[in-house]
């Protein structure tokens, strides 16, 4: 049974056709991808934490990066992988990528540093290295604590990671000097913080969808992470630090225009909500 | 062979035939749905194998001959025996390893987790008393005040084995009407983000189809900056 | 430990490649006749007995090295040089169970492949990928191209990016991209304030989604950065909306969670539990 037709100015108001509003959202972002209104972006106090966190790790500690996240994330979370590689090049700091669900995301990742690593003739092996994904969870990390090279077995390219350059004198938790999470999952903060982070007082960082990060705020307060981005503006703020602007900047200012339509469009409907009370009725169905 | 225009061309026909689904369903957008769930299957098998199993499991059971990993594939064959209903409590036998290992990490992690959590909770409420210590000025103290408010009230709205009668039930009622409110607040925070963290989505595949595989057919749209 | 080194003499490598085998094939023959033998000894009672008993070893262990007095430096106990060998041995074994997803799928697919239901193609298109991904993926993985690979790779190679990165990346990116269509109409047509609540829930939505935005920074970017009524810059109230606001509402879940969570895993772990998979019935 097909739902009534609208009849009164209040009911064509709440019940604009689905595709129209599809159109209108497709509209605002095509238009502002290919006329963009840029406008300043200021990197807040939590991405702040992320880059300071990064530039504090000492020279003979690595830095593990996490990227667990996969293509449906990967507009937020690729730029901010990409901007937390271009980090640690830039201050010198040698990385891993490690990945412990799902497993895209570590072939997704290498090929973010790999583009990087030519820009700063980084070598692989040398400068940064990928443990590739490792299947386990809590487990991985109980025994990545204790002896790293056993734990993580071979790379990503099947060499085992104690034959890497880098990998020299690292043989267990203490040898990291900062884990930053890049990830779309939750629980996966919660294991670096509770086998990791709490036990070793390894310093932690971390790089949420905007979708989670809200939940997050209450480890920043608690020092447990010592910053945060938070989707893909924590990506804009943290490529505009770095002063690499790439798609996460030009992302935000499209964000811009498509939260007015969005709020728009829920305002519209709210009004027509209201006239329908003030007639008697309601939302038709 | 440089793959990189069919990769182009196979990623655009691919993020289209997705987006037919916003017309209505169609045959078009299923068979893209089947064949990324065979690709997710094909490459889950290739990342447990060439990532974990070659060189945790196989290299050292067969080229430094430690024999007795061949346990570890015979106790993980338990887990297929949910199959069968005869021998289904050999696949809740390994089942209950890995619960029992998990309850057992749990416990690991309670503390580190959430007792700097509950040490965070106390805040400087004195003003007073605070004065003269670092950090400790007018604007933070107010804002602690606001913290520990909220956070009593929305811990009591989750106090549901208490009923909200008598004199301290309805003050408990009262607190936890706060909590409500204060929760909505907070969702309204996560909707917020939740819209910007979908939109995100949208606008990075955008990006793909204009610059990357329109930007490849003409020029003007290569050299808009998007 | 008097535990390794008994566990050294009775599993060491084996000496020779035969032996090898031979210790393999005794294994598998041995396991197999213990589990036949744990199986039509063990009632019903036994079973549930000895699967108790498993959980509770299992979680005794780790929970046992945590809270147990370590000494010397690093700080270890008995339990200690335990954690990183047994973590492994799971993350082994666990690694075997990718076949349960595959083999749902496979056996879903494969029905409707051979009865010929409607749709039977897309099962077909989901074989062919699957067997497209792994024969490639493999192949890609044992040509050990050098670091970093070559403008111009193998056609295997070739193959594989296209899987990857012409299919597998763009389909997920794509299909969940759908979600900001059907958030737009949700928020369009859903969210209705018929309540205070829901006016406060929209009022901080709103903050927050403005606030996160450039365009909500300039919109108060007359008010100097510096003032006391920086405050009002929408950039600034979102940002104290979630520091301030959202933080300690959060934080009251977590710990709600936290009980939770602790209460379900004791019962967990000391196989209180009953349902679906815990009882016998299944």
């Amino acid at each position: 049974m097909s739902a009534p037709q609208p009849t009164t100015l209040s009911d064509r108001i709440q019940q604009i056709p689905r595709h129209y509003v599809y159109l209108l959202l497709a509209g605002v972002v095509v238009w502002q991808l290919l006329f963009p209104i840029r406008l300043p972006i200021t990197p807040s106090v939590p991405t702040r934490g992320v880059y300071d966190a990064v530039a504090a790790v000492p020279d003979d500690k690595l830095i593990i990066i996490t990227t667990d996240w996969d293509a449906s994330t990967q507009a937020e979370t690729g730029p901010q992988t990409q901007a937390v590689i271009h980090a640690c090049f830039q201050n010198h700091k040698k990385f891993v990528i490690m990945n412990l669900q799902p497993p895209m995301g570590v072939k997704l990742a290498q090929d973010l540093a790999q583009e990087a690593a030519q820009e700063y003739g980084a070598v692989y092996g040398v400068d940064y290295a990928n443990w590739g994904y490792k299947y386990g969870y809590e487990n991985v990390l109980m025994a990545m604590a204790k002896n790293i090279p056993n734990a993580i077995g071979d790379d990503f390219y099947g060499k085992p990671v104690g034959e890497l350059p880098l990998m020299q004198g690292v043989q267990d938790i203490h040898d990291i000097g900062l884990v930053v999470i890049v990830t779309g999952l939750s629980a996966m903060t919660e294991m670096w913080v509770g086998l990791i982070q709490g036990p070793y007082n390894t310093p932690l960082a971390a790089a949420y969808t905007a979708v989670m990060a809200p939940i997050y705020y209450p480890y920043l307060d608690s020092n447990q992470l010592k910053g945060m981005l938070v989707g893909a503006k924590g990506a804009a703020e943290l490529e505009a630090m770095v002063d690499r602007p790439g798609k996460a900047v030009a992302i935000m200012n499209v964000q811009s225009w498509a939260h007015v339509l969005i709020i728009a469009l829920i305002i519209v409907g709210n009004l027509g909500y209201l006239f329908a009370r003030g007639r008697g009725g309601g939302r038709q169905p | 062979m440089n793959p990189d225009l069919y990769i182009l061309w196979a990623a655009a026909i691919a993020t289209l035939g997705v987006y037919t689904i916003l017309y209505r369903e169609n045959p078009i957008s299923r068979l893209f749905e089947h064949i990324f769930v065979g690709l997710s299957a094909g490459y889950l098998i290739v990342a447990t194998w060439t990532l974990n199993l070659e060189g945790k499991w196989w290299n050292p059971m067969i080229q430094d001959k430690k024999w007795y990993w061949i346990f570890a594939p015979i106790v993980g064959a338990l887990f297929y025996f949910i199959y069968s209903r005869r021998l289904g409590w050999l696949a809740r036998l390994i089942m209950g390893l890995f619960f029992g290992t998990a309850a057992g990490t749990f416990f690991r992690q309670f503390f580190p987790i959430y007792s700097p959590q509950i040490y965070a909770c106390f805040k400087p409420l004195d003003y007073q008393a605070g004065m003269g210590l670092q950090g400790v000025i007018f604007e933070l103290v107010l804002h602690n005040w606001i913290f520990v408010i909220i956070l009593l009230t929305v811990m009591s709205y989750f106090f549901f084995s208490i009923p909200h009668e008598g004199r301290f039930g309805r003050n408990l009622g009262r607190s936890a009407m706060l909590g409500r409110w204060f929760l909505m607040i907070a969702f309204g925070a996560m909707f917020g983000n939740t819209v910007m963290a979908r939109i995100s989505l949208f606008i990075g595949r955008m990006q793909f189809l204009l610059k990357d595989w329109l930007g490849s057919l003409l020029p003007w749209f290569a050299g808009r900056g998007i | 430990m008097w535990f390794s080194r008994l566990l050294q003499r009775l599993f060491p490598p084996a000496p020779t490649p035969a032996a090898l085998y031979l210790y393999l094939a005794l294994a598998v023959v041995g396991s197999i006749v213990i589990i036949v033998a744990l199986h039509r000894l063990l009632g019903l009672r036994g079973r549930r007995w000895l699967i108790a008993f498993v959980t509770f070893i299992a979680g005794l262990f780790f929970g046992l090295e945590y809270f147990y007095p370590v000494h010397g430096d690093p700080g270890k106990n008995f339990l200690s040089d335990w954690i990183e060998p047994v973590s492994v041995m799971l993350t082994v074994v666990g690694a075997f169970t990718v076949g349960l997803g595959i083999y749902s799928l496979l056996q879903v697919h494969g029905r409707n492949l051979a009865r010929r239901r409607p749709g039977w193609h897309n099962s077909l298109a989901f074989f062919l990928a699957t067997f497209a991904m792994l024969v490639f993926g493999l192949w890609e993985h044992y040509l050990h191209l050098p670091q970093p690979p070559p403008e111009v790779v193998p056609w295997p190679k070739g193959i594989y990016e296209i899987l990857f990165n012409g299919l597998f990346a763009p389909l997920q990116a794509a299909t969940f991209s759908l979600l900001a269509f059907y958030i737009a109409s949700a928020a369009y047509r859903a969210f209705r304030v018929r309540t205070g609540e829901a006016a406060l829930m929209m009022a901080a939505a709103f903050i927050v989604m403005i606030g996160q935005v450039p365009v909500g920074a300039w919109l108060t970017s007359f008010i100097p950065a510096d003032s006391p009524a920086a405050f009002f810059r929408l950039e600034m109230l979102g940002e104290w909306v979630l520091r301030w606001l959202n933080t300690p509402a959060q934080r009251g879940i977590i710990f709600g969670i936290a009980v939770g969570a602790l209460a379900m895993s004791l019962r967990i772990w000391l196989s209180l539990e009953r349902g679906t998979f815990f009882s016998e019935q299944s």
